[in-house]
């Protein structure tokens, strides 16, 4: 039992491992030199990165509580490469930073929840997995401790997020009291459709639109993804939201099979009133962060189209676009994160004339954006494309049109920040940065990210494969 | 039943908690006076407001009572089932612990523990 049980979980074991280091780390030294320890901590989250490609293994412990499979273990690996990314942006916000190892011990701990998250196979270990991802993060978008609008971020997420979590907790208490378990493999059996099992749906469903920030549970998105830190936005609109993504699959397309016809309705309505808001809102916004907060709310309803199709086409296209989404969205941050933390400036209208000392930076920004917006040579197309070709499956042509005529309208806001970069003359236009090589790696990733995804045909047949069987 | 049921349990919910309130507002004799805003009706009348800032040293000492609280909650279904299991159980436990007592360190080592 013992040698299974450690390759089962080895994600979350090496996982637990680089946090014990770190917390080590705080409580042994006197962490004064941060840029070694910097560099520690992602090497080590890159080793944990290669390493998630090796010993998987499929199978379960403690009675079906925790699950594992070669979907899962690709799951958590988008979530692996995704964190790496993020600490490689925080660098620079990071280097003087007084709680430099407390942000990397909360960061990866939330990702520790989410692994156990993603590989429940229990409602019990679910909401474990969930409320150690989510609390963490608060204090994480605190972290910027000399701004009041940092806490106000976290206190926002921290009551919002709590109640969306009683929300959800109920659902399942409802669906624990009329089948009798909790275990995922055998609820399927007891669920007849009665109304009260239909009620504790429409919960634990409202528990995950509030996460996803579909509409209309979206409203803390925006001033959260304002106040916090631009690492953990990141973090928050990339890895956050693509592990809920991750385990809305298995729950909708496994356990509540049987309710198809219901949730197809509830997606069709969070779809249609996810992508319209998303887009509009994000129009009219001025501070780049919540901006993209915006756009990624807009985003995570083309990932809902996908999903609503209820076929593994469909979860492998939410897969795929989670990638690409992982590359674009962390691309247009990393360029972010690095202006915000030389320059301070995060309006969009401080971006006018951005190209006049940072070419290179202008074109990583816009590449991204384009990736974003879904434009053809870029491997955001190719995610919208296979999503939008899964949710039309169904034959909705309706729920289609409304979702790519939006997608002519978001051109037009990620083409209003390519304009002021490139087009747009400033007095005084933000000077020209120097980012550390760290930043600079990341953003080179992202930018071989979105190129290479989009022409890999290769990787969107390899999910398929893994989810077919 | 079933909707049905649920709406008149809200009703009965709401009626319940809301007429209790209502009742006691419209049957209760009124008198008001200072004494009885207070929320202690015994001792010296307090002074000055309740929004002043409290030494941050009472929520640390808190949370790290929360902590080693739960540690011996955990330990009670533990001691009743560790002789069955064995060595099994003696390891995770420790492995448990030393989790916490490194919480308990980093506490320490960040002057939790020290009263100002």
């Amino acid at each position: 039992m013992s040698i299974d049980f450690l390759i089962l979980m080895k994600s979350e074991m090496s996982l637990t491992l680089i946090i014990f280091i770190l917390l080590s780390l705080k409580v042994f030294t006197n962490d004064k030199n941060h840029v070694a320890l910097l560099n520690l901590t992602n090497i080590l989250l890159a080793a944990n990165f290669v390493f998630g490609f090796f010993f998987n293994a499929s199978g379960e412990l403690f009675n079906g509580m925790f699950h594992t499979n070669n979907v899962i273990a690709l799951e958590k690996n988008i979530l692996n490469l995704g964190t790496l990314i993020v600490s490689l942006q925080a660098f620079d916000w990071l280097k003087n930073h007084k709680h430099l190892l407390e942000f990397y011990v909360l960061l990866l701990t939330t990702l520790l929840g989410m692994d156990f998250m993603i590989s429940s196979g229990n409602f019990l270990m679910f909401f474990l997995g969930l409320e150690l991802s989510s609390i963490p993060l608060a204090a994480l978008a605190n972290l910027d401790l000399e701004k009041r609008k940092s806490s106000e971020a976290a206190m926002k997420m921290i009551l919002s997020s709590a109640f969306a979590s009683c929300i959800t907790l109920f659902g399942i208490s409802l669906l624990y009291g009329t089948t009798g378990t909790l275990n995922f493999a055998e609820m399927p059996k007891h669920l007849t459709g009665s109304e009260l099992q239909l009620f504790s749906f429409i919960f634990i469903f409202t528990g995950f639109a509030f996460k996803l920030s579909a509409v209309p549970f979206h409203l803390w998105t925006a001033d959260v993804y304002e106040g916090a830190p631009v690492p953990v936005t990141s973090y928050l609109s990339v890895i956050s939201k693509g592990s809920i993504v991750f385990i809305f699959i298995s729950v909708l397309f496994t356990l509540f099979r049987s309710f198809e016809g219901m949730w197809y309705n509830m997606l069709y309505l969070t779809i249609v009133l996810t992508i319209t808001i998303g887009n509009l809102f994000a129009i009219r916004q001025n501070n780049i962060k919540r901006f993209l907060a915006f756009s990624s709310i807009a985003q995570v309803g083309y990932i809902l189209l996908g999903l609503s199709s209820g076929t593994g086409a469909g979860a492998t296209s939410a897969i795929y676009f989670l990638i690409v989404y992982t590359f674009s969205n962390l691309g247009a941050f990393g360029v972010i994160a690095l202006v915000s933390a030389h320059a301070g400036k995060e309006e969009i209208t401080d971006y006018k004339g951005f190209y006049a000392n940072n070419p290179t930076l202008s074109w990583v920004l816009t590449i991204s954006l384009f990736s974003l917006a879904g434009i053809p040579p870029t491997a955001g197309f190719f995610g919208k494309m296979f999503l939008v070709t899964a949710g039309a499956g169904k034959g909705n042509y309706v729920l289609v049109t409304i979702a790519v005529m939006n997608m002519v309208v978001s051109l037009y806001y990620y083409l209003r920040i390519v304009r002021s970069i490139f087009m747009d003359k400033n007095e005084t236009p933000i000077a020209k940065l120097k980012g550390s090589n760290s930043i600079k790696l990341a953003l080179a990733v992202c930018m071989i990210g979105v190129v290479v995804t989009g022409f890999a045909t290769g990787l969107f047949e390899n999910i398929n494969t893994l989810i077919g069987k | 039943m079933g909707p049905a049921a649920l709406i008149l349990l809200a009703i009965c919910g709401i009626a319940f908690a809301g007429g209790g309130i209502l009742l006691s507002r419209a049957l209760a004799k009124k008198s008001a006076n200072v004494v009885k805003g207070e929320p202690y009706e015994c001792g010296i009348p307090t002074t000055g407001t309740s929004w002043i800032q409290f030494h941050v040293g009472y929520y640390l000492f808190a949370l790290i009572f929360l902590v080693f609280d739960v540690e011996l909650v955990f330990m009670y279904p533990w001691a009743v089932v560790v002789q069955k299991i064995g060595m099994t159980a003696f390891a995770e436990i420790i492995i448990f612990m030393f989790i916490l007592f490194m919480g308990l360190l980093y506490a320490w080592k960040k002057g939790a523990l020290k009263w100002m």
